[in-house]
């Protein structure tokens, strides 16, 4: 039986907890902080050849999997325009992701690796609070930080590029844009919970916050192997590209969450740290 | 009514077998102490039996519920203080009660309020409520760690080395304090312990273990008079070989061993009998008593030879 009073009980004290963890909220801060700013500075600032060099056209060859609708667009637009646009909108999506991700991992892998690190986990488990219970309070402390931490660099991102390219695009503000916003707020989430999913029931069966942590080194993978591909020309991270990841990884949480609530037992949790 | 039961109890991990074929009662109301050294398999008795792992084999009933069958009834009754403290470090003293208020299912703002302070006023530990327990002593770590445990009114308190790692005083403080609860609330407590102090003074009843097997059961009284017959030693003034020699045949001498030429470790039957006897019988073979000192086994002679008779 899962209590709403005993998941938000284990929801408060970890929330509680994490902010007073300087290790943790430091990274959680800093590094979506780096992301958002210095992410669009490089795009507008030409320190790289095929920044000043490319022209429009030349682009076209690496957009040729996007939709036409795109590549009209950057055909209009002069060389320095269309590498600024492909970037920041396009290049940037897949390494963006990397913040929910990041986010998540760190809060997830200091879930009950963290507790057994700290030795806090058998005053826990000794405890009436229900294994799902503990799971699902655990959980959504981690998610509620992943989406918090996405959203505020997503604003911070998109005010940072349009206060640097409204300039450059004639008085046009780039974001927010419809696949930057089904990005952060259907994507992110999805990939967060997976996250979060797969690394809180690691982090019950490993002893510490780094092998918990290693976990999500793996959802990194696809996201690399997406931006390598925009730059050779061979994928697109459009709209249909990110509609299919929804769906792919929402099915991929469901699996999870089930898993997650029918694997996890505190039974285990102690034996592997006996 | 038996707090704990426990019936052929084993636990492995793995090849390792932690508790093996335990079988034991604990009475409400008592004091009753696991005693053994490191290794022994008390950690892995207590946290079988406040259902944080489960057995391989045998059955332990705790609180008339068995621990296979209902771990959730069982430990809404129970009050564990583990090894560690395991306190939330970055949480206030009162901060970490009143989460485990919590879990511990009171949800009455004020009866939780009264609670802990009632707890940290009887451990000295209101005045550090706000402090974090990041800044507390390991006394006072311990100290809220059995506050912990007591926080939900149990029926049964189960202590892990509720001593370990305390320095003498905060050691002392600890078990007075257990003691009181002890008294004071009726509580029973199964407590685990390698501190014959701890046992001597807290323990009703104590069961030897050893690499996860009984050793012996018993009182303390029981286990120092398990361990061999009762000893008188006697100081004379002038030498004793000729004394000792004619003590043997005296009724109620079981030996006679000689200590340093003066001194006279006789070993009786029964002490309170024989001894007037073998006073008089030394005064009358022209000896001159300086002292006469009844040799009472430590609990922890008592826990050496027990252990040692037994290497598992």
């Amino acid at each position: 039986m899962i209590r709403p009073h005993g998941v938000l009980l284990v929801f408060r004290k970890d929330w509680l907890e994490i902010r007073r963890n300087r290790a943790v909220l430091f990274p959680l801060i800093l590094v979506p902080l780096i992301f958002a700013v210095m992410l669009p500075i490089v795009a507008v600032t030409p320190t790289l050849p095929f920044q000043t060099q490319v022209s429009s056209q030349g682009l076209l060859p690496i957009l040729k999997p996007f939709p036409d609708q795109v590549k009209e667009e950057v055909a209009s637009m002069s060389g320095q325009q269309a590498i600024v646009y492909f970037m920041l909108l396009y290049l940037f999506a897949p390494v963006f992701l990397m913040i929910p991700i990041m986010a998540s991992s760190i809060i997830a892998s200091d879930s009950f690796a963290g507790e057994k690190e700290r030795k806090t986990i058998e005053g826990l488990l000794a405890t009436p609070l229900s294994d799902s219970e503990m799971l699902l309070g655990k959980m959504l402390v981690s998610f509620l930080l992943a989406l918090i931490t996405t959203t505020a660099s997503f604003a911070l991102y998109s005010a940072v590029t349009d206060y640097l390219t409204i300039g450059m695009f004639g008085g046009k503000m780039l974001f927010p844009n419809e696949l930057w916003l089904t990005l952060i707020f259907l994507l992110a989430p999805s990939l967060a919970f997976a996250d979060i999913g797969l690394t809180v029931l690691v982090s019950a069966r490993v002893k510490g916050v780094k092998e918990a942590q290693q976990i999500s080194a793996l959802f990194l993978i696809p996201l690399i192997a997406t931006v390598l591909g925009q730059t050779s020309g061979s994928m697109a991270f459009d709209r249909p590209l990110v509609d299919l990841m929804i769906s792919v990884i929402a099915v991929s949480d469901i699996i999870i969450f089930m898993t997650a609530v029918k694997t996890f037992g505190r039974n285990q949790i102690l034996t592997r740290l006996s | 009514m038996q707090a704990v039961s426990a019936r052929q109890l084993q636990r492995k991990f793995g090849p390792y077998t932690a508790v093996d074929d335990l079988t034991f009662d604990v009475e409400e109301g008592e004091v009753f102490g696991l005693l053994g050294p490191n290794g022994a398999g008390k950690t892995t008795t207590i946290r079988l039996l406040s259902c944080l792992i489960s057995p391989t084999a045998g059955s332990a009933a705790v609180c008339g519920f068995e621990i296979t069958e209902e771990p959730g009834k069982i430990r809404e009754m129970v009050g564990v203080q583990t090894e560690n403290p395991c306190l939330y470090e970055r949480l206030t003293t009162f901060e970490n009660l009143d989460f485990f208020a919590q879990a511990f299912g009171i949800s009455n703002l004020e009866d939780k309020r009264q609670r802990i302070r009632e707890l940290l006023e009887f451990f000295n530990l209101w005045d550090d409520r706000d402090k974090k327990v990041d800044h507390l002593s390991k006394g006072m770590k311990q100290k809220l760690a059995l506050a912990r445990a007591l926080v939900h009114k149990p029926k049964l308190l189960l202590l892990d080395e509720p001593t370990a790692n305390l320095d003498p005083e905060s050691a002392a403080e600890v078990r007075t304090m257990i003691s009181q609860l002890s008294e004071r609330e009726g509580r029973t407590v199964l407590l685990s312990t390698h501190h014959l102090e701890d046992a001597e003074k807290l323990c009703d009843r104590v069961m030897i273990v050893n690499r996860g097997v009984r050793v012996t059961e018993g009182t303390p009284q029981e286990l120092l008079e398990s361990v061999g017959d009762p000893v008188v030693e006697v100081t004379l003034r002038n030498r004793s070989t000729m004394i000792a020699n004619s003590l043997r045949g005296n009724a109620g001498v079981k030996a006679v061993a000689l200590a340093d030429h003066q001194k006279l470790v006789i070993t009786l039957d029964n002490p309170d009998s024989t001894t007037p006897d073998l006073v008089a019988a030394i005064v009358r073979d022209g000896g001159e008593i300086l002292s006469v000192k009844p040799l009472t086994p430590s609990l922890e002679d008592a826990y050496l030879q027990l252990l040692g008779r037994n290497p598992v």
